[in-house]
């Protein structure tokens, strides 16, 4: 599970201070998925990548199963944006995907058998020898994936993964993404700028105001656990959550002309 | 080749204090290095030394001369190998026959070493200047030819369709569609070839004794004047440096006018 | 394009170029520029098999082994100073410097130190070319991708792993583009160092032959040293695609859009 208290995060340069996060609090609880949205600029990735340990707090703490973090924590995958990069393009998939696990000092074997099964939880069996640049963007999202799967994390950070792929594979990835983490049972953060798709994916949405980001609402999403992506999108419900999280990110726009630094 | 062009980044501050400190950390080590005996101070004059060499080559006109020497042999065959391999460049790169029909034949010229030519070249021009630019040509062309081949090859066919069918005629897609996008490539051509113009230009004076500061070296170097050789090889290395600011310089004007995507690509030869 | 119709263009021009150099020489009289055929003859007269073995063998073990050398230690100190920031900045302007003395100038200051000689030639070879292998890795080593540095740091990739994948590999394209930068250096330097200092190898012997004006049997050896050229040039590309084929592949499929 996830903690975040009062998280507060300062970037210092070229004569500016810029406050991306404010104060952020709140509590993950185990196997849940949560889904982070908010209005442009309100510093979510930078949420992201505090809680993965990439970047220091300036003040306040996040723990992730009771310790802090203080650098990339064990047990913790993260699934980038920018798929592309994040492949190595001289690894094979099935490489790629078992990399991780070799750093881990994991017995061939044992490896090998991990990254056939998160290959398949993907739908990517037969492409297992092909390079990643062979591949397209939604198939190599995936590769990125199962790569988090084989990982065997006990919390998994999404940062706007399906941002850069079309709608069509984005569907497809969304619903991807749910079957894995029933399977799994990890805790999943899952931070996006699209609406409808935080309602459509999460049982909880947390949304974040604008710069100086504080938690502008956090709702429990409680549309029923077997989602589709066409009776679900048109469940009333639905239209009724995605409705009052629009509104309020609109609303959490407007103090960003007098909060953000000149 | 493959040749990247030039990253300019502004460096001040504390990265510059750094450098300063790189080189004065060497120079210093060179100075008590001979001096402590760490190496033969007869094959190595400490920096000291070398710069008061220095100082005395530079009231001497024998050295200016050779200096002269070398600039005119470097500035002359660079230019002709500059202007050749562009126009040969771009007459091969655009016309899809000749650049497949002359494939081969630049692949198999290319890679002989200009080296191979410096017998030829004493036996049919002696010790003089065109030796030696002979091989600064040689060298020199192959550089700005590959970029600029490569340049033209690169020119994007939608930009050069939509240039045909407003009917652009073969000089004015020259001029708007092929050079702008050749012209990253040209600058690095020109990069590649002064530094190789250099090489040759000395190399030709050392071992052919055309005339020049290659050939005061081995002068110096015959005669046992260890620091005079010392003292120009500094020389040559500040020639070397001057001309890389050169051509960076150049480049970061030119391709100030260039979109970013250059700037970080590491571009084939 | 049918396979002959291929052939035929790729082979017309050299073959037209031999066959004009071939006519127009025939016959000559002209003590500098004999026929290409009594070149071909002095070409099989010259280089036997024995004295391939005595200069011509030892010449190429000396240039590979120089060659090696600088790229082992050009990629070693390379990746060092590539990821130190702080040392970068130290050493930079110094090794430009270096870098810009023009190769050939430092063999009479080898000599010196180190006589004449198998090591001395090696060393030769060595110094001129650890440069463009040297710089190159720095700037390959220094570019690398944010996105996969965080992977690593994320997936826990630290270490050897770390130092191949993330390093060394990330750095291949362009630290290949320094070696070859250095392939010619590694040709100019070891045929100078032969002919300025030397009692036996490729270089020396036509040098040899152009002091003693055997006009046909140093055009041989002026071949001799193109084919060389061109071999090293073709062993360079098959190593780079064995090397580098995931990248020309990555830059073609980002061509197609």
């Amino acid at each position: 599970m996830l903690e975040v208290g009062n998280l507060h995060k300062v970037y210092d340069g070229h004569g500016r201070r810029v406050t991306a996060v404010g104060d952020l609090t709140f509590t993950v609880p185990e196997g849940q998925f949560a889904c982070v949205v908010g209005p442009s600029g309100c510093g979510k990735t930078t949420l992201l990548r505090v809680i993965a340990g990439l970047l220091p707090a300036t003040a306040g703490e996040v723990r992730v199963r009771g310790s802090r973090v203080t650098a990339p924590p064990a047990g913790l995958a993260v699934v980038f944006q920018e798929y592309g990069r994040s492949l190595f393009p001289w690894l094979r998939v099935r490489d790629n995907v078992e990399l991780p696990l070799k750093a881990a000092r994991m017995p061939r074997a044992r490896r090998a058998a991990l990254a056939a099964e998160a290959l398949a939880a993907v739908g990517l069996s037969d492409v297992d020898s092909a390079y990643p640049w062979q591949l397209s963007g939604g198939m190599q999202q995936r590769v990125a994936i199962a790569r988090a799967i084989a990982y065997q994390p006990r919390v998994l950070l999404m940062d706007e993964p399906f941002a850069a792929v079309d709608a069509q594979t984005r569907a497809d990835l969304e619903d991807l993404i749910r079957s894995v983490w029933e399977r799994l049972g990890v805790t999943l953060l899952f931070v996006t700028h699209d609406i409808d798709e935080a309602v459509y994916l999460g049982q909880r949405v947390i949304v974040l105001s604008a710069a100086p980001t504080t938690v502008a609402d956090d709702l429990a999403i409680d549309l029923p656990a077997a989602r589709d992506q066409l009776t679900t999108r048109a469940d009333p419900r639905f239209t009724e959550l995605r409705g009052r999280i629009y509104a309020r990110i609109q609303k959490a726009k407007v103090p960003q002309a007098e909060g953000t630094p000149a | 080749m493959v040749a990247v062009a030039a990253r300019a980044p502004r460096v001040t501050g504390r990265p510059v204090a750094l450098g300063v400190l790189g080189l004065a950390v060497f120079a210093l080590a060179l100075e008590v290095g001979p001096r402590a005996g760490l190496v033969p101070i007869r094959y190595a004059p400490p920096t000291s030394q070398i710069l008061v060499t220095l100082g005395e080559q530079v009231g001497r006109s024998a050295f200016w001369v050779a200096l002269l020497d070398t600039l005119r042999t470097w500035a002359e065959g660079l230019l002709i190998a500059v202007v050749a391999g562009i126009v040969v460049g771009v007459l091969l790169g655009s016309v899809p026959f000749l650049r497949a029909a002359t494939a081969t034949t630049v692949e198999f010229l290319r890679p002989i070493p200009s080296v191979a030519l410096i017998p030829l070249v004493i036996v049919l021009y002696g010790p003089t200047i065109r030796s030696t630019l002979v091989l600064v040509v040689y060298a020199a062309f192959w550089q700005v030819l590959i970029q600029v081949m490569h340049g033209v090859a690169d020119v994007d066919p939608v930009a050069r369709d939509t240039a045909r069918s407003y009917g652009l005629g073969a000089w004015a897609r020259i001029r708007y569609v092929v050079w702008p996008t050749a012209l990253p490539y040209v600058v690095t051509g020109v990069r590649l070839a002064t530094s190789v113009a250099l090489i040759l230009t000395i190399t030709g004076q050392l071992v052919i004794g055309s005339p020049g500061l290659g050939k005061e070296i081995d002068n110096a170097q015959q005669s046992d004047a260890v620091r005079v050789v010392y003292a120009l090889i500094l020389v040559t290395g500040l020639l070397g440096v001057l001309a890389n600011l050169a051509t960076r310089f150049v480049e970061r004007r030119v391709l100030a006018w260039h979109p970013a995507i250059r700037r970080e690509e590491v571009t084939p030869a | 394009m049918t396979l002959v119709r291929r052939g035929v263009l790729l082979l017309a021009l050299p073959v037209l170029l031999f066959a004009a150099w071939w006519v127009a020489s025939a016959g000559s009289t002209d003590f500098y520029w004999p026929s290409l055929s009594s070149i071909l003859a002095a070409f099989g007269r010259t280089w036997t098999w024995d004295r391939v073995q005595a200069d011509v063998l030892p010449s190429l073990g000396r240039l590979l082994a120089g060659y090696l050398l600088a790229v082992v230690v050009g990629v070693a100190l390379g990746a060092v100073i590539g990821s130190v920031r702080w040392v970068r900045a130290l050493v930079e302007p110094l090794l430009e410097f270096l870098r810009a003395i023009p190769p050939p100038v430092l063999v009479p200051i080898v000599i010196l130190l180190s006589g004449i000689g198998d090591r001395t030639k090696i060393l030769v070879i060595v110094s001129g070319c650890v440069w463009p292998v040297l710089l190159n890795t720095v700037e390959g080593v220094r570019g690398r991708d944010e996105v996969l540095s965080d992977t690593c740091r994320t997936y826990g990739i630290t270490g050897p792993l770390r130092l191949r994948h993330l390093v060394l590999r990330a750095a291949s394209p362009q630290i290949v583009t320094g070696a070859r930068q250095a392939l010619p250096i590694a040709i100019i330097l070891m045929v100078i160092s032969e002919m300025m200092a030397a009692n036996e190898g490729l270089g020396f012997t036509v040098v040899q032959f152009q002091r003693g004006f055997q006009i046909p049997e140093m055009w041989s050896g002026v071949l001799l040293l193109g084919l060389v050229g061109i071999l090293l040039s073709l062993l360079f590309r098959a190593a780079e695609r064995g090397l580098l084929g995931w990248y020309h592949g990555q830059r073609a499929g980002r061509r197609e859009w």
